[in-house]
């Protein structure tokens, strides 16, 4: 089988996710986030479907926002204000890296049995994109540093969009204003609120968070 | 002309921000009388929108917007009196997100376009989370942080939910706008197994906002921490708007002859929220907590109400007008009871029959609405939800549902007796700086219970109507 250039670079995005599942500090999960940014914004032009010119504007700046502002922005955040770094897990790494390789071969089995007929020349593309999903939901939930759960949930967006963006023509559309909107004010709020935990408890453990429950 | 419902209070939710406390008050009752003249006139002419793609006034909109607009009008009315009480620091934030979430949850009860209603109920998400951390304490932080991250992660799941839908569009060779009126009436040709998936994601993306069991999570906390209008906004509508993108969905799902598969999930959502409900308030220390389980077990009957069908759905729309109006009056008692006695804990209450007779009264009788004392509104709802489980046979559902009641109406009433009777035993607090009940702090939860007694006995011709067409749709009906 003679892999096809959006295939190669998503088996990269596929390695980034174990990457990501064994990433011990924020400044290697904030690369990873870049790197799968501008993968994700950038295979809708190897797809095949035709863009027109608005698209197009929105593809690029998705991959300007995606690839460089909000990784960026999460990184001076982290350098001003002198965050922990340490990501903090509540499922040890070696649990985690495991967790990961059997999620890319249970997505890739499920993504064979569904066999989308649109994409179905990119073997690739719907298991990177549950890969990224399932991934992000595990940040959220397995990590303690809130920074880390922010990028869970920006790495499930990337999986959203990838899956958006590729499924169909008019899925792109819907996907490109929803999400743009969504992360942009997403991230704005989080970041104030990052930065009120910051003022609040002096650091963003969130397991200062524990308080409010049954 | 349709659009300018919500825009009315976007641009007084705006310009709030800029101005001085004193007209950001006057915006807020100003734009609410407005936007009630507004739904109002809406009502009755029902005119097209001129985004007619995006927009549509649908019987289930209506209602709510109905709903939203008089709670809102009377909460506008409490909310400045209750500024006058508290202690706020930054009015224009709290007065702007006010109006700002009015804009965004009209927007929800006006939009008919798929990705319009998921932009709105995600702006709900944007407008309230600055309400809810209106007291800068860590407790309102923890509560804001959980509210914003769960409410994102479950509308990334919409969002997902949406794009099945169009995969099904395109895999059945639909060619229709993606509007849920349009999406209806080709609804036979859509592929099924992609809209089923679609519906589960939805489901459980707008679940997350309307406090169904296990992503209720956020729910107890944002509305306990947000100052009591919020709270009663909060509990009032924006769970009412949720349920109305999981409605209209469930719309398309009965037209494309899948009904049966969208109300078996709708009904097990709803169980389990009761069941949830059931479970937790029974040791529940703090009222508004309490009130908010009470909102998660209401909202379980309602999905519980939808999944059963034929007269379930009716039971299950009366249960969600009577809701609203019951349980914002009780949010908004509830704020007068932190004002009187400072303290969000039960066991820090008491004698209230005493110490503040007419909250007292808006209080129990909030208490009896909504624990469905017979002949109210409630307890029609439940009525009409519980025969029209045995009808379809759903016995062992029905007997938890009846069951999971009964152990709310204890818990609930064990606290309600505890905060209204019990002997209140601060000594240190001078009497003369008791709280004063002004009228305008009790007379919005007064005709707010009114409004739902009088809808018991007597149903106007046009709202009957109205509800009717709704439920229709879903296969409801009397």
């Amino acid at each position: 089988m003679i892999l096809n250039p959006v295939d190669t670079i998503l088996s990269l995005v596929l390695l980034s996710v174990l990457f990501a599942f064994g990433a011990s500090r924020v400044p290697g999960l904030i690369k990873v986030i870049a790197f799968q940014g501008i993968v994700v914004s950038i295979v809708p032009f190897f797809i095949g479907h035709e863009m027109a010119l608005g698209g197009t504007v929105f593809t690029i700046a998705t991959l300007i926002i995606r690839g460089i502002i909000i990784p960026m922005s999460i990184y001076i955040a982290i350098k001003k204000v002198a965050i922990k770094r340490e990501v903090e897990p509540i499922v040890g790494f070696h649990a985690s890296l495991l967790f990961g390789l059997g999620l890319i071969v249970a997505s890739t089995y499920i993504s064979r049995e569904l066999n989308i007929p649109s994409i179905s020349d990119f073997t690739l593309l719907f298991p990177t994109a549950i890969a990224l999903l399932v991934t992000g939901m595990f940040l959220l939930i397995a990590r303690r540093n809130a920074i880390a759960m922010v990028i869970g949930y920006i790495m499930m967006e990337n999986g959203i969009y990838l899956i958006g963006t590729t499924i169909s023509v008019r899925a792109r559309h819907i996907v490109e204003f929803g999400i743009l909107l969504d992360i942009l004010a997403g991230v704005m709020i989080m970041a104030i609120i990052l930065q009120n935990i910051k003022q609040t408890f002096d650091d963003v453990d969130t397991a200062n968070l524990r308080t409010l429950k049954e | 002309m349709v659009e300018i419902v919500f825009l009315t209070p976007f641009i007084t939710g705006i310009l709030a921000f800029f101005l001085p406390k004193a007209v950001g008050r006057s915006f807020l009752v100003g734009t609410g009388t407005v936007h009630l003249c507004l739904s109002l006139l809406l009502w009755k002419n029902r005119p097209e929108a001129f985004f007619s793609n995006y927009f549509a006034v649908t019987p289930e909109g209506l209602l709510s917007l109905l709903v939203i607009s008089l709670l809102f009008f009377l909460i506008s009315i409490y909310t400045v009196s209750y500024l006058e009480e508290s202690s706020i620091k930054s009015e224009n934030i709290f007065t702007g997100s006010m109006l700002l979430f009015l804009s965004t949850m009209t927007m929800v009860t006006l939009s008919d376009h798929i990705m319009v209603m998921w932009i709105a109920i995600e702006a709900t998400t944007l407008a309230s989370a600055p309400l809810i951390f209106t007291y800068r304490t860590p407790a309102a932080l923890e509560a804001t942080w959980k509210y914003v991250l769960i409410c994102s992660v479950g509308i990334a799941m919409a969002l997902l939910g949406s794009v099945f839908i169009t995969l099904a569009m395109d895999i059945g060779n639909v060619n229709a706008p993606l509007s849920f009126s349009a999406l209806t009436e080709v609804a036979k040709e859509i592929n099924p197994t992609w809209l089923k998936a679609g519906f589960v994601f939805i489901l459980v993306g707008y679940g997350t906002k309307m406090g169904l069991a296990p992503m209720h999570t956020w729910l107890p906390d944002a509305h306990s921490e947000a100052p009591s209008p919020a709270s009663a906004l909060l509990s009032g509508v924006l769970l009412n708007c949720a349920y109305l993108g999981i409605f209209k969905t469930n719309k398309i799902m009965h037209a494309a002859g899948l009904g049966d598969f969208s109300g078996t999930i709708l009904m097990v959502f709803g169980l389990m929220s009761i069941i949830a409900a059931a479970t937790f308030i029974l040791k529940q220390n703090e009222y508004k907590r309490m009130l908010a389980y009470s909102s998660i077990e209401n909202m379980g009957i309602i999905a519980f109400g939808t999944g059963i069908g034929g007269i379930g759905v009716y039971g299950a729309v009366i249960c969600l007008i009577h809701h609203s109006l019951i349980k914002s009056s009780l949010f908004l008692s509830s704020g007068n009871i932190l004002l009187g006695y400072g303290d969000r804990f039960i066991k820090n209450t008491g004698d209230m029959v005493r110490r503040m007779p007419k909250t007292f009264i808006a209080f129990f009788g909030g208490f009896a609405g909504i624990s469905g004392f017979p002949p109210l509104g409630i307890f029609i709802g439940e009525m009409f939800i519980i025969v029209g489980a045995f009808r379809t046979g759903h016995y062992v559902a029905a007997g938890i549902f009846i069951f999971s009641l009964c152990v709310i109406f204890a818990g609930f009433a064990n606290q309600v007796m505890k905060i209204s009777f019990d002997d209140y035993s601060n000594e240190d607090s001078d009497e003369k700086t008791t709280f004063k009940e002004k009228a305008s702090m009790v007379w919005p939860q007064f005709i707010l219970l009114l409004t739902s007694l009088i809808l018991c006995f007597y149903m106007p011709d046009t709202l009957y109507q109205t509800i009717i067409d709704a439920v229709n749709a879903i296969g409801g009906g009397l």
